[in-house]
């Protein structure tokens, strides 16, 4: 089929090429990539190659909500059309086309979401935000752009080191910003406005799956009246039903399991879900060093835990104030109308 | 054409002048202007005919950015018009072969990020006829006509309501609320409490239309909503505007009655036409309200006290969604959290913002 066209290398190569790229679009580029390379002659074999590619993609990497939401999309795309081929090779270029278009496409989204939340954001406002997403960053800028004056908490994040990059992203962009601690959210919400979350995926109730920390953010938010706001793509609209924490792709039984094995002390883990990992030898000497890097873990316990830390938690439906997605500014339950529309 | 613009004025004048109030009354009154406009106007293209229609809505919705129900009706016209010609446009294309089906890209959005970018209405040449000016009129009189019918649609929904012996409290006066208690005292005996809602005084004026009605009926002062809340099976209300997240643009006292009704668990119901459902998010809680002359609240003769004090007279209260249980429109029954669905069908995502 494809055997010289490895998909899985493709979407890497995307990704580090430009970090600026989101999972998603960027599994839906390695996707239209093969297409470009398949060399099937009937339809199933066809739809056969990109069926299998998107399994490999989605099990390529530890953390894959995002991805098979992209994944998906473009599969449901692929399958809806395939029922009216008059000729095989014109469809795939168009095919081709879109695909190619869409991500063109994505980005316009980023902009729309971001012009729909700016008038969410109040001048003279306190926002807190959670790690690092592209498209809360911008919306943030696009609101000082428009001369809203408002200050920014943002978690570190531990594990990705998220808060520290979007610190530096706003700073820049003259917004100020002071890095909290994550176990510091109850703390500052009094001080808060608005939380502000991205999302790796929508889930159909309207849940939202984000990086770890999210779903204590919503809970804490929830318990102080204080608006949460969810901020993500369409293309990020999967179809999961998660009933709890424990009820996700991404969970399996070394999550946060009791056995200690050999862990990589200072591993990191970056969004896409690889695992960078530290230098092997953690002496007693360096331990200084380590508490420097906002690793905040005391005893060698702790840190042993950390390999098995999830990555993603789940927040219901029911914390959630209000989407803004480049669908418009929606409910919850907005988000299960759009994806029943897709799906039925 | 100049005629049309006088006509404009003459509405714009009233509007400031505050000499149109309630949402019902605008909302009727920009309809009867928009179908004079449309019919007496000269427009050929789809284009035209928007700018026309939301060039007259800023207009009016400048003219007294609180009533809501004027940029709602002016919002379900240009729904309209743009349903109109897309329809015309299906029709004259109907036999050239597409790609994809025509109702897929419009249906569902999350697939237009893959699928083609459907052409809108906007754009397209549609051929005038002076058809399609009739069928634009025809569909803006069923509007009308759903106005006019408003009440008959929410209070034929009382019996279901309101149950035999039952307590119901609310607060102001609401022509909705009034039609529906009524209709309900038709076929039940029940008791209604009214909050007498001061500085206005108006659900006093309530209490008496109820009680001329025959329905058992006690003013109550605002200050002991709280009090007897305990005993209230459940709570119904009217609104000035209902917003695309389910909050309430309701007179002050309001969000006081619902926040005591969701400490005793009781049912909040809100009695409310569609034509006050307007797609604006409560970006700031004040936004929306306007503060009345303080006359009512201390008179001009407290003149030693009135120097040393400031007075104020905020007319509306905002009630966020989480304190209202259910809205019964003349559609049905809606939970809040189905609003957004009322709107998408009512009103086009272009025309939410007017930007000409």
């Amino acid at each position: 089929m494809s055997e010289e066209f490895d998909v899985v290398e493709n979407y890497k190569d995307l990704l580090r090429s430009s970090p600026e790229l989101s999972m998603p679009v960027a599994a839906i580029q390695a996707l239209v990539e093969l297409i470009k390379h398949s060399k099937a002659t009937t339809m199933s074999e066809f739809m056969l190659s990109i069926k299998d590619a998107s399994q490999r993609l989605k099990s390529s990497v530890r953390n894959s909500i995002s991805l098979s939401a992209g994944c998906d999309l473009f599969l449901r795309f692929v399958t809806r059309n395939s029922h009216d081929v008059a000729d095989f090779e014109t469809w795939k270029a168009t095919l081709i086309v879109r695909g190619q278009s869409f991500v063109e496409k994505a980005d316009a989204c980023r902009y729309k979401i971001a012009d729909l939340g700016v008038p969410f954001i109040k001048d003279g406002s306190v926002v807190l935000i959670h790690a690092h997403s592209r498209v809360v960053s911008l919306l943030l800028q696009k609101a000082s752009e428009n001369h809203k004056r408002f200050k920014v908490f943002v978690t570190e994040s531990s594990q990705t080191q998220g808060g520290i990059r979007s610190a530096k992203m706003l700073r820049a962009a003259g917004i100020p910003t002071t890095i909290i601690l994550d176990a510091a959210v109850g703390y500052v919400i009094d001080k808060v406005d608005m939380v502000l979350v991205g999302a790796e995926g929508v889930v159909e109730n309207g849940g939202l799956i984000n990086q770890i920390g999210s779903y204590q953010m919503a809970i804490v938010a929830k318990a102080a009246n204080k608006p949460f706001y969810a901020v993500a793509e369409s293309y990020k609209f999967v179809r999961l039903f998660p009933l709890n924490q424990y009820d996700l792709p991404t969970y399996n039984a070394d999550t946060l399991s009791f056995q200690e094995l050999n862990v990589d002390y200072e591993a990191r883990v970056n969004e896409d879900g690889t695992i960078v990992p530290g230098s092997t030898a953690v002496s007693a000497a360096s331990s200084t060093a380590l508490s420097q890097t906002a690793l905040h873990m005391k005893t060698s316990e702790d840190r042993a835990s950390q390999g098995s830390n999830p990555l993603v938690d789940y927040t219901p439906p029911n914390y959630i104030t209000l989407l803004f997605t480049d669908l418009g500014v929606l409910t919850p339950s907005g988000v299960s109308d759009e994806l029943i529309k897709l799906y039925l | 054409m100049s005629k049309n613009n006088e006509l404009v004025d003459d509405l714009v004048a009233k509007l400031k002048r505050r000499q149109l109030v309630g949402s019902s009354t605008v909302a009727q009154a920009t309809l009867k202007l928009l179908i004079v406009v449309i019919s007496k106007s000269n427009w050929t293209t789809c284009n035209q005919l928007l700018t026309l229609v939301k060039s007259v809505g800023q207009r009016l919705i400048q003219a007294n950015p609180t009533e809501l129900a004027v940029g709602n009706i002016i919002r379900r016209v240009l729904h309209v018009i743009r349903e109109e010609f897309r329809d015309a446009d299906v029709n004259a294309s109907q036999n050239q072969p597409e790609f994809q089906s025509a109702p897929l890209t419009t249906s569902s959005s999350m697939y237009n990020l893959l699928g083609e970018t459907g052409s809108t209405p906007d754009d397209s040449n549609v051929q005038y006829t002076s058809s399609l000016r009739s069928n634009i009129i025809q569909e803006i009189r069923e509007i009308k006509d759903e106005l006019e019918n408003i009440y008959d649609n929410i209070k034929n929904q009382a019996s279901l309501q309101i149950h035999s012996n039952e307590i119901i409290m609310t607060i102001g006066r609401s022509k909705t609320v009034e039609e529906f208690l009524k209709m309900a005292a038709v076929k039940r005996k029940f008791q209604v409490l009214v909050a007498e809602s001061a500085p206005s005084y108006s659900g006093q004026e309530m209490a008496l239309e109820l009680s001329k009605a025959g329905v058992e009926t006690t003013v109550i002062p605002d200050s002991a909503v709280f009090a007897v809340m305990s005993r209230v099976n459940k709570v119904i209300l009217g609104t000035h505007a209902v917003l695309a997240n389910g909050g309430l643009v309701a007179i002050s006292g309001t969000h006081m009655m619902a926040a005591a009704a969701k400490h005793h668990s009781i049912p909040v119901v809100v009695c409310t036409g569609l034509y006050k459902l307007s797609p604006l998010y409560p970006y700031d809680e004040d936004s929306f309200n306007v503060t009345f002359n303080p006359d009512s609240v201390l008179g001009f003769e407290e003149g030693d006290l009135i120097e040393k004090v400031t007075v104020t007279n905020p007319y509306y209260d905002y009630v966020s969604p989480d304190f209202v249980n259910l809205f019964i429109t003349n559609q049905g029954g809606h939970p809040p959290s189905y609003l957004y669905r009322l709107i998408v069908e009512n009103y086009d995502p272009n025309d939410h913002t007017f930007d000409l």
